[in-house]
Protein backbone atom coordinates (compact mmCIF):
# COMPACT_ATOMS: atom_id res chain seq x y z
CA UNK A 1 0.00 0.00 0.00
CA UNK A 2 1.49 3.35 -1.20
CA UNK A 3 1.89 6.42 1.34
CA UNK A 4 -0.26 9.82 1.42
CA UNK A 5 2.86 11.43 0.03
CA UNK A 6 4.24 8.74 -2.55
CA UNK A 7 0.55 9.14 -3.35
CA UNK A 8 0.83 12.54 -4.23
CA UNK A 9 3.80 12.55 -6.18
CA UNK A 10 3.36 9.48 -8.82
CA UNK A 11 0.03 11.49 -9.30
CA UNK A 12 2.21 14.62 -9.85
CA UNK A 13 4.93 12.39 -11.89
CA UNK A 14 1.85 10.75 -13.85
CA UNK A 15 -0.13 14.12 -14.69
CA UNK A 16 3.50 15.45 -15.98
CA UNK A 17 4.11 12.36 -18.28
CA UNK A 18 7.50 13.20 -20.24
CA UNK A 19 8.30 16.65 -18.35
CA UNK A 20 8.12 14.93 -15.09
CA UNK A 21 11.45 15.46 -12.75
CA UNK A 22 12.48 16.93 -9.64
CA UNK A 23 11.07 20.42 -9.52
CA UNK A 24 7.81 20.59 -12.00
CA UNK A 25 6.87 17.49 -9.37
CA UNK A 26 7.16 19.84 -6.49
CA UNK A 27 5.72 22.97 -8.12
CA UNK A 28 2.91 20.76 -9.18
CA UNK A 29 2.57 18.99 -5.49
CA UNK A 30 2.06 23.07 -4.39
CA UNK A 31 -0.41 24.06 -7.01
CA UNK A 32 -2.62 20.91 -6.43
CA UNK A 33 -2.52 20.49 -2.82
CA UNK A 34 -0.91 24.23 -2.15
CA UNK A 35 1.37 22.38 0.32
CA UNK A 36 5.09 23.44 0.17
CA UNK A 37 7.10 20.09 -0.62
CA UNK A 38 10.58 20.24 0.45
CA UNK A 39 13.38 18.66 -1.71
CA UNK A 40 14.51 16.32 1.33
CA UNK A 41 11.16 14.63 1.32
CA UNK A 42 11.14 14.71 -2.72
CA UNK A 43 14.19 12.94 -3.65
CA UNK A 44 14.05 10.35 -0.71
CA UNK A 45 10.46 9.22 -1.76
CA UNK A 46 11.87 9.21 -5.19
CA UNK A 47 14.63 7.10 -3.86
CA UNK A 48 11.87 4.37 -2.02
CA UNK A 49 9.77 4.14 -4.91
CA UNK A 50 12.36 3.35 -7.37
CA UNK A 51 13.62 0.84 -5.33
CA UNK A 52 10.30 -0.57 -5.45
CA UNK A 53 9.76 -0.91 -9.29
CA UNK A 54 7.37 2.29 -9.14
CA UNK A 55 9.52 4.74 -10.55
CA UNK A 56 12.22 4.77 -12.99
CA UNK A 57 14.51 7.57 -12.70
CA UNK A 58 17.13 9.20 -15.57
CA UNK A 59 19.49 12.06 -15.84
CA UNK A 60 17.98 14.05 -18.14
CA UNK A 61 19.02 17.52 -20.14
CA UNK A 62 21.09 19.99 -18.38
CA UNK A 63 19.14 23.56 -19.42
CA UNK A 64 20.45 27.11 -19.03
CA UNK A 65 17.73 28.09 -16.71
CA UNK A 66 19.03 25.64 -14.44
CA UNK A 67 22.42 27.28 -14.67
CA UNK A 68 23.78 24.12 -16.69
CA UNK A 69 22.75 21.58 -14.08
CA UNK A 70 21.39 18.10 -15.65
CA UNK A 71 17.41 17.05 -14.28
CA UNK A 72 16.37 14.28 -12.61
CA UNK A 73 13.65 11.92 -14.94
CA UNK A 74 10.61 10.32 -13.80
CA UNK A 75 9.02 7.71 -15.51
CA UNK A 76 6.06 6.12 -13.51
CA UNK A 77 5.62 2.33 -14.11
CA UNK A 78 2.82 -0.01 -14.79
CA UNK A 79 3.80 -1.32 -11.21
CA UNK A 80 3.17 1.70 -10.11
CA UNK A 81 -0.26 2.73 -12.13
CA UNK A 82 -1.76 -0.20 -10.98
CA UNK A 83 -0.27 0.14 -7.11
CA UNK A 84 -2.33 3.81 -7.09
CA UNK A 85 -5.29 2.82 -8.87
CA UNK A 86 -5.33 0.43 -5.64
CA UNK A 87 -4.50 3.17 -3.24
CA UNK A 88 -7.37 5.69 -4.83
CA UNK A 89 -9.90 2.81 -4.73
CA UNK A 90 -9.30 2.28 -1.59
CA UNK A 91 -9.29 5.41 -0.40
CA UNK A 92 -12.97 5.60 -2.23
CA UNK A 93 -14.35 2.13 -0.15
CA UNK A 94 -13.01 4.08 3.29
CA UNK A 95 -14.37 6.98 2.37
CA UNK A 96 -18.06 6.11 1.10
CA UNK A 97 -20.99 6.98 4.02
CA UNK A 98 -18.08 9.66 5.91
CA UNK A 99 -19.85 12.85 6.06
CA UNK A 100 -16.75 14.75 4.33
CA UNK A 101 -16.89 12.28 1.12
CA UNK A 102 -17.74 13.96 -1.95
CA UNK A 103 -20.00 12.41 -5.04
CA UNK A 104 -17.31 12.85 -7.69
CA UNK A 105 -19.89 13.69 -10.28
CA UNK A 106 -20.80 16.87 -7.73
CA UNK A 107 -17.15 17.46 -7.51
CA UNK A 108 -16.43 17.86 -10.67
CA UNK A 109 -19.09 19.43 -12.43
CA UNK B 1 23.73 30.76 -6.68
CA UNK B 2 25.89 33.60 -4.90
CA UNK B 3 26.46 35.15 -2.08
CA UNK B 4 27.75 33.74 1.27
CA UNK B 5 24.60 31.77 2.15
CA UNK B 6 24.66 30.19 -1.22
CA UNK B 7 28.16 29.22 -0.80
CA UNK B 8 27.11 27.47 2.47
CA UNK B 9 24.52 25.58 0.26
CA UNK B 10 27.21 24.54 -2.39
CA UNK B 11 29.57 23.49 0.12
CA UNK B 12 26.67 21.44 2.44
CA UNK B 13 25.09 20.02 -1.10
CA UNK B 14 28.84 18.30 -1.60
CA UNK B 15 27.98 15.51 0.91
CA UNK B 16 25.48 14.36 -1.75
CA UNK B 17 26.66 12.25 -4.59
CA UNK B 18 27.28 14.43 -7.49
CA UNK B 19 24.38 13.49 -9.89
CA UNK B 20 21.38 14.17 -7.18
CA UNK B 21 23.96 17.44 -6.23
CA UNK B 22 23.55 18.39 -9.79
CA UNK B 23 19.74 18.20 -9.85
CA UNK B 24 19.28 19.81 -6.46
CA UNK B 25 21.26 22.64 -7.14
CA UNK B 26 19.22 22.56 -11.09
CA UNK B 27 16.03 22.31 -9.37
CA UNK B 28 16.39 25.25 -6.75
CA UNK B 29 17.78 27.81 -9.23
CA UNK B 30 15.02 26.88 -11.66
CA UNK B 31 12.62 27.29 -8.96
CA UNK B 32 13.82 30.40 -8.18
CA UNK B 33 14.11 29.01 -4.30
CA UNK B 34 15.49 32.04 -1.55
CA UNK B 35 19.18 31.21 -0.04
CA UNK B 36 17.70 30.15 3.78
CA UNK B 37 15.27 28.24 2.29
CA UNK B 38 17.92 26.38 -0.09
CA UNK B 39 19.93 26.13 2.77
CA UNK B 40 17.06 24.17 5.11
CA UNK B 41 16.18 22.27 2.08
CA UNK B 42 19.93 20.78 1.20
CA UNK B 43 20.18 20.41 4.78
CA UNK B 44 17.32 18.55 5.11
CA UNK B 45 18.17 16.18 2.27
CA UNK B 46 21.67 16.01 3.48
CA UNK B 47 20.55 14.92 6.98
CA UNK B 48 18.26 11.76 5.72
CA UNK B 49 20.78 11.25 3.60
CA UNK B 50 23.04 10.52 5.99
CA UNK B 51 20.58 8.84 8.81
CA UNK B 52 19.51 6.05 5.63
CA UNK B 53 23.71 5.71 5.58
CA UNK B 54 24.09 4.80 9.34
CA UNK B 55 21.00 2.26 9.25
CA UNK B 56 23.93 -0.14 7.35
CA UNK B 57 27.42 -2.08 9.09
CA UNK B 58 29.20 -0.73 7.26
CA UNK B 59 30.29 2.84 8.74
CA UNK B 60 29.91 0.92 12.23
CA UNK B 61 32.61 -1.29 11.10
CA UNK B 62 34.38 1.11 9.32
CA UNK B 63 34.51 3.11 12.00
CA UNK B 64 34.37 1.27 15.36
CA UNK B 65 35.62 -2.14 14.12
CA UNK B 66 38.57 -0.46 12.33
CA UNK B 67 39.19 3.00 12.67
CA UNK B 68 39.48 3.24 16.25
CA UNK B 69 41.22 0.06 17.40
CA UNK B 70 43.69 -0.15 14.52
CA UNK B 71 44.50 3.86 14.77
CA UNK B 72 46.08 3.16 18.48
CA UNK B 73 47.45 -0.02 17.69
CA UNK B 74 49.07 0.86 14.29
CA UNK B 75 50.43 4.40 16.51
CA UNK B 76 52.01 1.38 18.82
CA UNK B 77 53.89 -0.05 15.55
CA UNK B 78 55.03 2.99 14.41
CA UNK B 79 57.07 3.80 17.51
CA UNK B 80 58.11 0.53 17.42
CA UNK B 81 59.54 0.70 14.20
CA UNK B 82 60.74 4.06 14.74
CA UNK B 83 62.71 3.28 17.85
CA UNK B 84 64.27 -0.45 16.09
CA UNK B 85 65.49 2.48 13.50
CA UNK B 86 67.20 4.67 15.79
CA UNK B 87 68.56 1.84 17.91
CA UNK B 88 70.12 0.89 14.86
CA UNK B 89 71.29 4.14 13.71
CA UNK B 90 72.57 4.95 16.83
CA UNK B 91 74.19 1.55 18.41
CA UNK B 92 75.62 -0.07 15.39
CA UNK B 93 78.57 0.51 13.27
CA UNK B 94 78.04 -0.16 9.71
CA UNK B 95 79.27 -3.66 9.74
CA UNK B 96 76.58 -4.31 12.34
CA UNK B 97 73.77 -3.67 9.01
CA UNK B 98 73.84 -7.62 8.72
CA UNK B 99 72.25 -7.98 12.66
CA UNK B 100 68.93 -9.45 12.73
CA UNK B 101 67.51 -6.10 13.66
CA UNK B 102 67.58 -4.58 10.60
CA UNK B 103 65.71 -7.63 9.34
CA UNK B 104 63.37 -6.92 11.86
CA UNK B 105 63.14 -3.22 10.99
CA UNK B 106 62.56 -4.21 7.45
CA UNK B 107 60.03 -6.51 8.17
CA UNK B 108 58.06 -4.62 10.74
CA UNK B 109 57.81 -1.65 8.28
CA UNK B 110 56.65 -3.56 5.26
CA UNK B 111 53.97 -5.33 8.18
CA UNK B 112 53.10 -1.41 9.47
CA UNK B 113 52.52 -0.65 5.57
CA UNK B 114 50.84 -4.10 5.14
CA UNK B 115 48.29 -3.24 7.68
CA UNK B 116 48.04 0.67 7.20
CA UNK B 117 47.63 0.63 3.54
CA UNK B 118 44.77 -2.46 3.97
CA UNK B 119 43.28 -0.99 6.89
CA UNK B 120 42.82 2.39 4.98
CA UNK B 121 42.07 0.29 1.58
CA UNK B 122 38.89 -1.20 3.45
CA UNK B 123 37.27 2.04 5.03
CA UNK B 124 37.72 4.07 1.90
CA UNK B 125 36.00 1.22 0.04
CA UNK B 126 33.23 0.39 2.69
CA UNK B 127 32.44 4.12 4.04
CA UNK B 128 32.50 6.38 0.73
CA UNK B 129 29.76 8.70 1.55
CA UNK B 130 30.76 8.87 6.23
CA UNK B 131 34.67 9.01 5.36
CA UNK B 132 34.06 12.23 7.37
CA UNK B 133 33.70 10.57 10.51
CA UNK B 134 35.83 7.52 10.24
CA UNK B 135 38.29 10.60 9.50
CA UNK B 136 37.56 12.41 12.96
CA UNK B 137 37.56 9.05 14.49
CA UNK B 138 40.95 8.69 12.78
CA UNK B 139 41.82 12.04 14.39
CA UNK B 140 40.96 11.81 17.96
CA UNK B 141 43.60 8.96 18.83
CA UNK B 142 46.47 10.57 16.91
CA UNK B 143 45.64 13.88 18.87
CA UNK B 144 45.12 12.15 22.37
CA UNK B 145 48.63 10.46 21.18
CA UNK B 146 50.54 13.26 20.48
CA UNK B 147 49.38 15.05 23.58
CA UNK B 148 50.40 12.41 25.73
CA UNK B 149 53.80 11.08 24.11
CA UNK B 150 56.76 11.96 25.77
CA UNK B 151 59.69 9.68 24.78
CA UNK B 152 62.56 12.71 24.43
CA UNK B 153 64.61 10.35 22.22
CA UNK B 154 62.42 10.55 19.72
CA UNK B 155 60.05 13.38 17.65
CA UNK B 156 56.31 12.93 18.09
CA UNK B 157 55.88 12.30 14.82
CA UNK B 158 56.89 8.89 14.99
CA UNK B 159 53.36 8.44 15.87
CA UNK B 160 52.33 8.94 12.64
CA UNK B 161 54.45 6.84 10.20
CA UNK B 162 51.30 4.88 9.67
CA UNK B 163 49.29 8.08 8.26
CA UNK B 164 50.94 8.29 4.87
CA UNK B 165 49.84 4.61 3.60
CA UNK B 166 46.43 4.74 5.27
CA UNK B 167 45.88 7.77 3.47
CA UNK B 168 47.19 6.45 0.25
CA UNK B 169 44.72 3.35 1.06
CA UNK B 170 41.87 5.07 1.72
CA UNK B 171 42.59 7.36 -1.78
CA UNK B 172 42.86 3.72 -3.77
CA UNK B 173 39.81 2.44 -1.62
CA UNK B 174 37.72 5.61 -2.56
CA UNK B 175 38.64 5.30 -6.49
CA UNK B 176 38.85 1.56 -7.45
CA UNK B 177 37.05 0.02 -4.72
CA UNK B 178 37.48 -3.57 -4.29
CA UNK B 179 41.05 -5.31 -5.33
CA UNK B 180 41.44 -8.60 -7.72
CA UNK B 181 41.10 -11.86 -6.41
CA UNK B 182 44.91 -12.85 -6.93
CA UNK B 183 46.01 -9.11 -5.56
CA UNK B 184 44.33 -9.40 -2.62
CA UNK B 185 45.75 -12.99 -1.26
CA UNK B 186 49.46 -11.72 -2.23
CA UNK B 187 48.59 -8.84 -0.17
CA UNK B 188 46.85 -11.21 3.06
CA UNK B 189 49.16 -13.99 2.53
CA UNK B 190 51.77 -11.50 2.54
CA UNK B 191 50.81 -10.01 5.86
CA UNK B 192 49.53 -13.36 7.85
CA UNK B 193 53.34 -14.51 7.11
CA UNK B 194 55.21 -11.17 8.36
CA UNK B 195 52.35 -10.86 11.26
CA UNK B 196 53.74 -15.08 12.00
CA UNK B 197 56.59 -14.33 14.57
CA UNK B 198 53.97 -11.75 16.65
CA UNK B 199 51.59 -15.28 17.59
CA UNK B 200 54.93 -16.80 19.09
CA UNK B 201 55.18 -13.72 21.44
CA UNK B 202 54.11 -13.78 24.74
CA UNK B 203 54.66 -10.12 25.69
CA UNK B 204 51.49 -8.20 26.57
CA UNK B 205 47.80 -9.22 27.76
CA UNK B 206 46.12 -7.05 29.48
CA UNK B 207 44.12 -3.95 27.78
CA UNK B 208 47.20 -1.52 27.78
CA UNK B 209 49.23 -3.66 26.05
CA UNK B 210 47.43 -6.04 24.33
CA UNK B 211 48.60 -9.38 23.40
CA UNK B 212 50.39 -9.45 20.09
CA UNK B 213 48.11 -12.00 18.85
CA UNK B 214 45.29 -10.10 19.31
CA UNK B 215 47.39 -6.95 17.68
CA UNK B 216 47.57 -9.45 14.88
CA UNK B 217 43.76 -10.22 13.87
CA UNK B 218 42.50 -6.47 14.58
CA UNK B 219 45.01 -5.28 11.88
CA UNK B 220 45.38 -8.38 9.52
CA UNK B 221 41.07 -8.55 9.53
CA UNK B 222 41.19 -6.08 6.31
CA UNK B 223 43.43 -7.94 4.31
CA UNK B 224 41.01 -11.06 4.54
CA UNK B 225 38.08 -9.06 4.17
CA UNK B 226 39.28 -7.86 0.63
CA UNK B 227 40.10 -11.85 -0.04
CA UNK B 228 36.55 -12.71 0.30
CA UNK B 229 34.88 -9.49 -1.40
CA UNK B 230 37.32 -10.63 -4.07
CA UNK B 231 36.13 -14.27 -3.94
CA UNK B 232 32.58 -13.07 -3.60
CA UNK B 233 32.72 -11.15 -6.81
CA UNK B 234 34.67 -13.58 -8.93
CA UNK B 235 32.29 -15.98 -7.57
CA UNK B 236 29.36 -14.25 -8.67
CA UNK B 237 30.93 -13.58 -12.10
CA UNK B 238 31.71 -17.35 -12.96
CA UNK B 239 28.11 -18.26 -12.07
CA UNK B 240 26.88 -15.48 -14.14
CA UNK B 241 29.15 -16.79 -17.12
CA UNK B 242 27.61 -20.27 -16.80
CA UNK B 243 24.46 -18.71 -16.99
CA UNK B 244 25.23 -16.87 -20.08
CA UNK B 245 26.46 -20.01 -21.75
Amino acid sequence: MLGEFEYLLITAAAALGEEAYGAAIRQEIARTTGRRCSIGALYTTIDRLETKGFLKTWTGPATAERGGRAKRMVHVTAKCVHAAKGFYNAVLRVSRGSSWAVDPKEYFS
Amino acid sequence: MRGLVWTVVATVSNLLESHERDAVCGDLVECGEGAWRSLVDVLGLVIRRQSQLWKSWRPWVAGFGLVVPSSFLLMGLSVSVSGTYLHLTRHLQPSGLTDASLIQLILSFALLLGWSWTGGFVVGSISRRTLWLSSILYCFPCLRCLREFHIPSMSKFCLLLFLAPTILGIERGLRIGRIGLNAALVFAIAITILALPLWSNPAGGNWRHPSPWILSCVLSWPAWYLVAVAGNRTRDALIAQQENS
